[in-house]
């Protein structure tokens, strides 16, 4: 048994990566077995936001949100793995999910007596731990995780070569285990062999462990996976939606969102309507600047300055008016004044005077920033280009 | 990966576009007009960004609803624009409302009959007093959902968990359309003013 239990912790580890390995390649075999731990994978979740490079990092650092300084980031993040679940059977699946009946498909008798060790070893690790950032924990995560996270190349080898005899059970310990309340682990080995050169899954399966002292019948598994899954996507709409963190419970949360998804499209709505009543005609043509792209050469062609500075001015109102509005705007207004006034002096003003409202943004740009110097148009921080822009930036 | 900045400027970008290709196609548009022109090129360019980021992602619902709304409106133009914004034809998609329903229905069937046939084999997990709570505060939360579906472009036909994705997004997109839109209101009017101060 000893040696079981080293191959377990061993074996715990590897298993949550594999088992997202699984559910990544959809290679399962059908086990079914139920997270035992409550920690969602809103670690791993965020782990995997702040890696560039998009690969599962198995940070399960605990349950913690991102700092509000990825937020922005975070939302476009979110966006893009959203959009970006490569695989579309995951997404299948888990629709499939609340639905799926698990049946035993025949695996490979890798020995009971191991889960049970496993199942021995962490049957008292039932509240979420604060895992070590680069150990993949028992079963945390895994079932928000095998969604989205994409696991290590080496780490995948790793698991490959060392679970190839992992092949536990399947239902029939889950079935036959109904009497249990003992947390069982049922882990499903990846075929032997390079898990990256995934064999095309015959089904869609994930893998869900009983937590200690609950029913272990499929269907109440079921039920407790999508509970965690929808709670987990509560969570990131928490930090989606301002103002949601002291609002606990599914209610609460839902009437948040709707409110702000409301506002959201009425905002949307109302700012429309003031464009297409400022503007007579739709010709908003700053697309000619910013489609150029950016870095100032000082050699100050047309093109250039306009790019420049349409791409600067866009730069800082986003960076500008993302941020605290009212201060800004009071921050702002001086610089702008004094530079209005010295616009005011310049030549180009009077062409400005000239210009009806329907001509381009396009002149108005080169007016305003041909007499700038060249030099000036970098990619500067945002009060020294408001000092050469010649916008107000009101809120 | 995109931050946000980065999505409000490709979303710009494709905005403006899409408002040339808009007027180009039609002339002296009213002032309501105007407006829907303004908000379906922001919505197409949105979807155009999101596809662009991921080809997948054009299987993202609501992109398929927006787009499935742009080209069934009666004014033939709106569904060239959206056409000619996206640079490919829109299959004439027609979304049948009871295809959620019946999905759900159906489902629950089996589920039942599963769970008929499986009969005594299950326990009674939580006592029935408990389950009287849950309920009621279930039925807020349905109805919640429902409007949460409502909301949401192309969200009437999903499921719970997908119906939160997609909402994520969704709120992403609008966040985005928000702020260009605001920006690019306030440059707008205060180039307005700057000419009226004379």
């Amino acid at each position: 048994m000893m040696h079981c239990l080293n191959a377990d912790a061993g074996n715990a580890k590897m298993s949550v990566l594999e088992r997202r390995l699984n559910w990544q390649r959809d290679q399962f075999p059908a086990t079914y077995y139920v997270s035992e731990n409550d920690l969602p994978g809103a670690g791993a979740f965020f782990a995997l936001n702040n890696d560039d490079r998009g690969i599962g990092d198995v940070m399960v650092g605990g349950a913690m949100k991102p700092d509000p300084g990825t937020e922005n980031g975070w939302v476009g993040d979110l966006s893009r793995m959203i959009l970006n679940y490569g695989n579309r059977s995951e997404v299948e699946v888990s629709r499939a999910f609340p639905g799926t009946v698990i049946s035993p498909p025949a695996t490979a008798p890798a020995g009971v007596g191991k889960e049970a060790d496993f199942g021995s070893s962490t049957a008292n690790s039932k509240k979420r731990k604060v895992d070590k950032a680069q150990n993949p924990k028992g079963s945390s995560e895994e079932i928000f995780e095998e969604k989205k996270v994409k696991v290590y190349a080496d780490e995948e080898s790793k698991m490959t070569g060392q679970n190839s005899n992992s092949n536990s059970k399947s239902t029939t310990t889950t079935t036959t285990g109904s009497n249990e309340t003992n947390k069982k682990n049922t882990t499903k080995g990846p075929s032997n062999g390079n898990p990256k050169a995934s064999d095309a899954p015959k089904t869609d399966y994930i893998h869900v462990r009983a937590r200690r002292g609950q029913a272990t019948d499929s269907h109440s598994l079921a039920e407790r996976v999508r509970r965690e899954k929808i709670s987990e996507r509560m969570k990131y709409l928490q930090d989606l939606v301002p103002g949601c963190n002291k609002i606990t419970g599914k209610a609460g949360m839902l009437d948040e969102i709707i409110n702000y998804v409301q506002s959201l499209q009425r905002q949307v709505e109302f700012l429309s309507m003031k464009l297409a009543a400022i503007n007579p005609r739709l010709d908003f043509d700053i697309d000619n600047y910013l489609a150029k792209e950016i870095f100032p050469s000082c050699t100050s062609s047309f093109p250039s300055h306009l790019v420049n500075a349409a791409h600067l001015h866009y730069n800082a109102s986003t960076q500008g008016i993302s941020g605290p509005i009212p201060e800004i705007g009071r921050t702002i207004s001086p610089p702008v004044v004094s530079m209005a006034d010295s616009f005011l002096d310049s030549s180009c003003f009077n062409q400005i005077q000239h210009l009806t409202w329907e001509d381009d943004l396009q002149n108005l740009f080169s007016m305003e920033y041909q007499q700038g110097r060249p030099a000036a148009f970098t990619s500067q921080p945002f009060t020294g280009f408001l000092e050469a822009g010649n916008v107000k930036l009101e809120m | 990966m995109r931050n946000s900045a980065q999505l409000r400027h490709e979303f710009l970008k494709a905005w403006i576009k899409s408002l040339k290709i808009y007027s180009n196609l039609k002339k002296n548009m009213s002032i309501s007009h105007r407006k829907n022109a303004i908000k379906l090129s922001a919505d197409v360019a949105i979807a155009s960004i999101t596809q662009k980021a991921k080809p997948s992602a054009s299987s993202h619902r609501w992109t398929q609803s927006l787009m499935a709304d742009a080209a069934s409106s009666d004014d033939g133009t709106n569904r060239i624009f959206v056409e000619q914004t996206l640079g490919y034809k829109l299959g004439n998609r027609k979304k049948s409302p009871t295809t959620g329903l019946m999905t759900k229905c159906s489902k629950k069937i089996l589920r039942n009959n599963i769970r008929v046939f499986l009969g005594k084999s299950r326990k009674r997990t939580t006592p029935k007093h408990a389950k009287a709570g849950s309920i009621i505060a279930n039925k807020g939360v349905e109805k919640r959902t429902r409007l949460l579906k409502r909301l949401v472009p192309g969200g009437e036909d999903m499921d719970e968990i997908s119906l939160m994705e997609e909402a994520l997004d969704y709120i992403a997109l609008l966040q985005v359309q928000r702020d260009v839109l605001k920006q690019v209101a306030a440059v707008a009017e205060s180039l307005r003013n700057l000419k009226s101060v004379n």
